[in-house]
């Protein structure tokens, strides 16, 4: 591909067919993109687009498999996040990175001391003096000396900004920005003066802007790349009226494909009632929430992060226990003090974080699959090996695990695999009520509809789930009924049974 | 889906030239597991074969059971840590739990005859229960939990026997027997670690614990989330810990004829090298008693080859300490832990 020259001059970065693949997944596919000076690219896509990858490629966290980074003339190669640094490229974490036990001078310069160290001494006036003079580029007017624990998010978030602004004392580049989710957390006159501040360092630095909000991205962004699948699908100028719709046609990529998630096979659930929250409340997550769960039923919770749902999930595995109210299993009162206790009411549970929570990796296949229907490998009190292996093997063929062996570690399996091995395990304790949560993250697209159809079939056969998915798409496709949360409360509920789902946008409306 | 060649992680790198990164990518692909497979076998076949070119006399059948009469207690010691090493903790209360033990023994002997030995047992079940408790309910780091347990009980034994050693007096020196004597020419003692082994053995392979201690020394979370009660089998482990504990102060007060709280001195850190340099991860989940036994045949050889060489006893504990350093380097597998804290 020849980089071709853009109006305003030569790009600043220029990245040209980056591939990038992990265990099981081909995280970036050919990515090409220009930035140019003054800029604020827009990065969108949904979760496992590749955003992530991208950004850590260019943070130096990642090396590209194959493809070349280009700053100017140059072919960079960032082996490290200081390789970047050097290159003037600086990312703002998502999790902020300062130290709370630091002042804010110490952390701005964390790495840097040698600048202010006179005979091995840190002179703390300069080092404060200089401190100044980078919170005064992001206009900050705080004590440079404070304890970095002492200020607010948003002030955290500035002095982040002012730290990465410290590059270009320290390089001939220019300046380059990676700004990943910086408004996640952030009140809304907090990212009004955020993003004030981000258009009036453009002359300084170009910006490269992650968010999950479109709406900001559409306002902060001076062109937008969309991502899907590992691929940039779009590369869009942000003056002829781009709007939110577009962004999101173009990152869910087709109009919703019912046999994707296999409606035609969506059957009404049965009316018993498997489990019943009764006004149940937890302090700081979630008020007075109150829903039924039937007998085969896919009760999808829709919200964005902070709306409670995922502390709702935890609560029904008993993670947590709500304060109030009353959960109820098959219309008996239940109290879960720990998730052994919902295990042992017939509920499993299938965690965003798979490689920590869903498999012991350095496990069998096999010992995953039977560690929570143990029993069932048992026989007088004891584990019998061939009636484990016997399970095991049942299973890896039942849900096409693909493993060298049984006894193979799960570390080995690719994220399709691992969380079909997750499956098993419940399927084998016989579960009655699974709660997904975001069962397809890090599965690649393949895998990701052969889980939908064992959602499917699981359901048909009469086990109930609760699902948090990762794109609203996901779950109005596999719902039968969708609860929407906002600040902690149930907004509204969808029917979703087939032929009646619901439009995506109808459901952000109660979303924020 | 996935190709055949995401099954092969770093299959075909560098032409096969025999380089660091090729090492690496041999040790992550199970490499490691077959190097702390084979690692500590080797390890004692060769210091055995090392031993007997230079002291010949060694390898007599009457030195060989000598030593495995001397492993025995070290080796039971070791068995019952290995079970909580195996779960991601540690028990550094066993040298005192077993001068407890034995202290014990010694003092209700003459009233109660055999049930002395069950009751030393017992008392070291109760002490490794306290263990468990402290470090579960409490939340306490089990390093620490049992470090404070190391000093109580020991400081408890030295109060309760006034710091002097308590005899066996001779004529009650037949109850001691079963653990001094030998049999069929066989040291009563490794009969003893031998049962210990077969029944560590089988609860390791045949019982939910077994499973469980190493599922939580693998990913506990992970454990955790599928409805296993961690916190009940972090106990467990302590109590076999301890009653094992117990039973090595049982067997050192049949071989020493007494009781004394600093019977168990300078065994605490060939018991932790023991298990270690059999090669169970310091960091849990991977491990067996099996291994114990080997990586306490090794102490053993190093420290009768010691003796024959002439080594002071005193400067013994130097080598062990440099052993379970080298057996922590090399075993442990970074790429699990980041950190090391």
């Amino acid at each position: 591909m020849n980089p071709t020259s853009s109006p305003n001059g030569k790009p600043v970065l220029s990245a040209s067919h980056i591939n990038k693949s992990f265990p099981g997944v081909h995280a970036l596919k050919d990515v090409s993109f220009e930035l140019h000076q003054g800029e604020v690219l827009g990065l969108v896509g949904e979760n496992g687009a590749g955003k992530s990858t991208l950004m850590r490629v260019l943070a130096g966290v990642y090396a590209p498999d194959t493809g070349e980074l280009r700053m100017e003339d140059d072919i960079i190669h960032l082996q490290s996040p200081n390789d970047a640094a050097k290159n003037g490229i600086g990312m703002v974490f998502q999790e902020q990175s300062l130290l709370p036990n630091l002042s804010v001078s110490e952390n701005i310069y964390l790495g840097y001391e040698d600048e202010f160290m006179r005979f091995g001494i840190l002179q703390w006036k300069k080092l404060h003096a200089a401190a100044r003079r980078q919170l005064e580029k992001v206009q900050l007017d705080i004590d440079p000396s404070a304890r970095t624990s002492s200020l607010n998010f948003a002030a955290r978030q500035m002095i982040e900004l002012a730290k990465t602004l410290t590059l270009e004392e320290r390089t001939d580049r220019h300046l380059i920005i990676l700004l990943d989710e910086p408004t996640s957390v952030l009140e809304q006159a907090e990212i009004d003066i955020l993003f004030e501040r981000v258009r009036a360092l453009k002359q300084r630095a170009s910006f490269v802007f992650v968010s999950h909000r479109l709406d900001e991205v559409l306002a902060i962004s001076d062109r937008v790349l969309v991502m899907k699948d590992g691929k940039v699908v779009a590369n869009l100028s942000n003056d002829d009226g781009l709007d939110v719709h577009q962004l999101h046609q173009l990152m869910v990529g087709r109009d919703l494909q019912a046999e994707y998630y296999r409606e035609s096979q969506q059957r009404p659930y049965d009316e018993t009632v498997v489990l019943e929250a009764e006004n149940i409340s937890l302090s700081g997550a979630y008020h007075d929430i109150s829903f039924q769960l039937h007998k085969g039923e896919i009760l999808g919770i829709a919200g964005v992060i902070g709306s409670g749902r995922e502390e709702l999930c935890r609560t029904v595995f008993g993670f947590f226990t709500p304060e109030s109210g009353q959960l109820h299993v098959a219309g008996k009162p239940v109290h879960f003090k720990s998730p052994t206790d919902a295990v042992r009411h017939g509920i499993g549970y299938i965690p965003r974080e798979r490689r920590t929570e869903g498999l012991v990796l350095y496990l069998s296949v096999a010992s995953n699959i039977t560690l929570a229907g143990l029993r069932k490998a048992m026989h007088n009190g004891l584990i019998d090996y061939e009636r484990e292996s016997g399970i095991a093997r049942e299973w890896v063929e039942k849900l096409s695990i693909k493993t060298p062996s049984i006894r193979a570690m799960c570390l080995n399996l690719s994220g399709g695999n691992q969380q079909k091995t997750v499956l098993a395990k419940w399927l084998n304790a016989e579960s009655k009520i699974l709660i997904l949560d975001h069962p397809t993250r890090g599965v690649d697209v393949g895998a990701k509809e052969e889980v939908y159809v064992l959602v499917r079939e699981l359901s048909n056969a009469g086990v109930s789930i609760i699902l948090t998915a990762d794109t609203l798409e996901e779950t109005i496709g596999l719902s039968h009924t969708i609860l929407v949360m906002r600040d902690g409360v149930i907004t509204q509920r969808f029917d979703a049974s087939s032929g009646h789902k619901p439009q995506q946008l109808q459901l952000i409306e109660y979303m924020v | 889906m996935q190709t055949s060649s995401e099954n092969n992680p770093g299959s075909g790198a560098d032409g096969g030239r025999w380089t660091r990164r090729n090492f690496q990518s041999w040790l992550n692909r199970g490499g490691a597991d077959t190097l702390r497979e084979i690692a500590p076998i080797a390890t004692l076949v060769i210091l055995v074969i090392i031993v007997g070119i230079i002291t010949p006399e060694f390898l007599s059948p009457n030195t060989l059971l000598t030593l495995a009469g001397d492993t025995a207690t070290l080796f039971v010691l070791a068995a019952g840590v290995t079970f909580v090493i195996m779960l991601g903790g540690i028990d550094l209360s066993i040298e005192a739990v077993a001068s407890f033990c034995s202290v014990v023994v010694a003092m209700t002997l003459p009233a109660v005859g055999y049930l002395s030995f069950v009751l030393g047992m017992l008392a070291g079940a109760i002490l490794g229960l306290i263990n468990g408790l402290v470090h579960t309910r409490l939340k306490i780091p089990s390093f620490i939990a049992t470090l404070a347990a190391m000093g109580v009980w020991s400081g408890v034994a030295l109060v309760i026997t006034d710091v002097k050693p308590i005899q066996i007096e001779l004529k009650n020196g037949f109850y001691l027997a079963w653990i001094a004597d030998k049999t069929l020419g066989i040291p009563n003692r490794v009969l003893i670690g031998i049962v210990v082994l077969l029944g560590c053995l089988f609860i390791q392979r045949y019982t939910r614990f077994g499973r469980y201690s190493s599922a939580i020394g693998a990913g506990e979370e992970a454990t955790r989330a599928s409805g296993v009660n961690v916190d009940r089998h972090k106990i467990i482990a302590f109590v076999i810990s301890g009653a094992l504990a117990g039973l090595a102060g049982v067997m050192l007060s049949g071989i020493m004829s007494g009781g004394s709280a600093r019977m168990a001195d300078n065994l605490l850190l060939p018991t932790i090298a023991a298990v270690i340099v059999g090669g169970t991860a310091i960091t849990g989940g991977v491990g067996s008693v099996w291994r114990t036994v080997i990586g306490a045949l090794i102490i053993s050889v190093v420290r009768v080859g010691m003796q024959f060489v002439g080594v002071d006893v005193f400067a013994q504990q130097i080598v062990f300490g440099v052993m379970l350093a080298v057996a922590v380097a090399i075993t442990i597998d970074r790429s699990k832990i980041p950190i090391v804290k």
